[in-house]
Formats: structure tokens, sequence, C-alpha cells
């Protein structure tokens, strides 16, 4: 078999860093082929990247392709102490154990476990104690956090599952969360729905923007038999209430919601699958519930 | 008729097979007229998934009405409320029949003018 060395540049967690990311998701798709990343080029990998490329990995693996991540490339000691502490690096192949610190665990969940989801949320996302918040607004957060995972689990078909990764950002009281599959996507889902009520000529124009416009309205849901289409409705609303942001990339679209609304825009580069990056503020003066928002 | 919903399902209300248990416990109960109430004390973790299932699904055939004055909800936090409602609005909804070759001509109808 053969095998494919891919690069793994400096990856942020703009726009285009997610289409560095799709476009490396898009050299992968070839089936029964070997793929080793590099790091020679690496000297900064936020979560959603380290998420991202850990879900690619599984996925590569369903496909029956090894997978090496070349750690002797990583020269960057910043970037290799922090897969080494989230625990990416000891799941894919370097002999080290995660420790705490400021970054949030790498999380594989292959199925719904949602005590072990929920427990994460709780433990190592906000009760690490760098999270200065009232059990009240924790129990809040967790709750539509869950929205995300189990939207990942009801809707994406994804058989690989659902990949995390987070961090803590101390100097500006932010944090980050990153949820990934390698599902249908939101717009396909979306497509495949509408084509059984209309013609397929015109499903076919549906652009992404306007898929993941519709299923951001309350109410709408491609469930049949029983209600829904209130998470992502009760989520954007509570992100824009405290001043974070929400920003979903899913097939050929992308959303982002923060205190400015929320925007749809169509992507050129398109991939199979879902990521949902989103950042909430820590600090409990900045958090309003919905009836302290008059 | 009083269900405890921490002792049914535990603080967590937040997956649809615990909703599924509840809307099966009172369901029946409330095509009878009966009232019921569903006690939230100690529960503090909620998402919509829970509530489409426990309550989402009652107004498949009962009046949004009636259910609102048999289904007494007690000690559900703020939080809750918000899901709650938010979960009935779009019950309400969805088992309004819709139009979906409308629906795909309207977005079409608004992708045509985002575009010009």
């Amino acid at each position: 078999m053969t095998q494919k060395v891919i690069q793994i540049p400096r990856i942020n967690d703009g726009r285009a860093d997610f289409a560095t990311l799709f476009s490396i998701w898009s050299q992968t798709n070839d089936y029964f082929e070997d793929v080793r990343f590099d790091f020679s080029t690496c000297w900064f990998l936020r979560p959603n990247a380290v998420a991202f490329l850990g879900g690619l990995a599984r996925l590569i693996e369903s496909r029956l392709g090894k997978v090496e991540f070349d750690w002797n490339t990583l020269h960057d000691q910043r970037v290799m102490a922090n897969v080494c502490q989230n625990g990416f690096a000891g799941n894919f192949g370097y002999p080290t154990s995660a420790w705490s610190g400021n970054s949030i665990p790498y999380r594989e969940d292959k199925t719904r476990d949602v005590g072990g989801i929920m427990d994460y949320l709780e433990q190592y996302w906000l009760g690490r104690g760098w999270v200065q918040v009232s059990q009240r607004l924790r129990d809040a957060i967790v709750g539509h956090m869950w929205e995300i995972y189990n939207n990942a689990f009801e809707h994406s078909g994804s058989e690989i599952g659902v990949f995390t990764c987070g961090q803590h950002f101390p100097h500006n009281e932010t944090l980050l969360l990153t949820v990934v599959d390698f599902g249908q996507g939101i717009p396909a889902k979306i497509r495949g729905f509408f084509r059984q009520h209309a013609d397929e000529e015109l499903v076919a124009k549906l652009t992404g923007a306007s898929c993941l416009r519709w299923a951001f309205q309350a109410g709408n849901t491609t469930k049949v038999g029983e209600p829904g289409g209130s998470g992502l409705d009760l989520l954007k609303e509570f992100v824009r209430l405290n001043q974070g942001k929400l920003e979903i990339y899913s097939n050929d679209g992308y959303a982002i919601v923060d205190k400015d609304g929320e925007r749809f825009e169509n992507r050129e580069l398109t991939f199979e699958g879902t990521v949902v990056h989103i950042t909430l503020r820590c600090d409990e003066n900045l958090y309003r519930f919905r009836d302290e928002a008059e | 008729m009083k269900l405890s919903i921490k002792d049914q399902i535990g603080p967590r209300c937040i997956i649809k097979e615990d909703g599924q248990k509840i809307y099966d416990a009172v369901h029946g109960a409330l095509q009878n007229g009966e009232t019921v109430t569903l006690d939230f004390e100690g529960v503090s973790q909620f998402a919509s998934p829970f509530f489409n299932f426990a309550i989402g699904q009652l107004l498949k055939d009962i009046a949004e009405a009636d259910l609102r004055r048999l289904l007494q909800i007690e000690h559900l936090n703020e939080t809750g409320r918000l899901v709650v409602e938010r979960v009935i609005e779009n019950a309400a909804k969805y088992h309004g029949d819709k139009d979906y070759r409308k629906i795909v001509d309207d977005i079409l109808e608004q992708q045509a003018k985002e575009s010009d």
C-alpha cells in the first residue's frame, strides 16, 4: 500500500485555517491509502485542528488505511507539549500520558456516551477552577453544549463518532470547544430531506448557506415522526446573549453567530462532515439569562 | 398524578430516551383528562431532546390549551423553563401541516435575492 505524506502547517482557528483542514481532508479521500502526517512546518496547532486531525485519522483507519503521526518531525516544543498535555499525542503513538494544564483533553466518542460527555464538559472543560461561574450557569452551559453532541449523534450518521478538543485561554478568559464529525453534513441531510418533498432539480440548487439558515430557524427539523428544531435555536440564543461566538462549517456552508447576529456563507471548499467551533467568555458578569436580558 | 423527575430520571434531563419514559408515564392520564404534575426538584441540567419526547410529543393528540391546563410543572429552573417553552412552541409548528415544496421555493427565492 502506498503512503501519502501530508504536511501539517501552522493551524489557527480562522476561516483560512479551516480551509487548510478541509484541504488536508480532501487529500486523504482515497481508499486503501496509508497516510503519514508530517509536522516539520507546524509551529502552532489550535484545538480545532487537534479534534479535526484525530477524527480524520479514525476516518482513514475506517477505510483500512494506516495513519502515522510522525512526532519526530514536530520540532516546536510548545506544540509538542500541548499535544502531549491534551492526550492527543498519547492517543496516536507517542509514549506519553496527558496531564492537567490549560488544555482540555482530546476526546473521541464512537458512540453516544452521555455520562462521559457530560462529565467531560463539567469536569474538564468548565470544572477546573478556571471558570468562575455559578452552578446555575454551569448547568445551563453544559445543557446547551449537549445540544451539539446530540445533533452530531442524531443527524450526522457518522460511523466513527464524534471528536472533541478545547482550550482555556487565561489572558482573555475564553473557553474554546470544537466538536467534529465526519458524517453526511447538515446541508446534505437537509437536501436529502427536501428531496422527499420537492423536485430534485430545485433541491440541487439549494446552497450550503441556505440550508444552514433553514437549520438555524426555530422549529425546522428533518426528523420524521418526532418534534425537534429547538437545539440550534437555543444554542445560538445562548451564545448571542453571552457575547460568545458559534461557528459551524458543514459541507459547503458556513454559519456564524456572535453579538452582531447570524450570518451564512457558501464556501468553495466543501467537506463531508460538520465542525462546531464555539467560544464562550468565562466572566460571570457578562452572562445574562434570558429573563435578565431585558 | 405526580411524578418526581429526579426519582424517575435523575438530575440530568437531556436525552430523548428519558423523555420517552416520562411521555409513556403521563400520556394516558392526560388523554383521560387527568391532571398530571411533573416535579423537577433536584433536576439541574436540561436539553431539548428530553422535552421533545416528554412534552413535545404530547401535542400530537392533545391540544396546547388542554396540555397547559392539565400538565402542571413544578420546581423547574429558568433554563428548563426556557427549553420547555421553546419545545412547546416548536412542537406546535411541527404538528401543523407543512408545504415543503413551498418552503424550497421560498428558500430559492431568498437565494436569488441575495445573489442580485
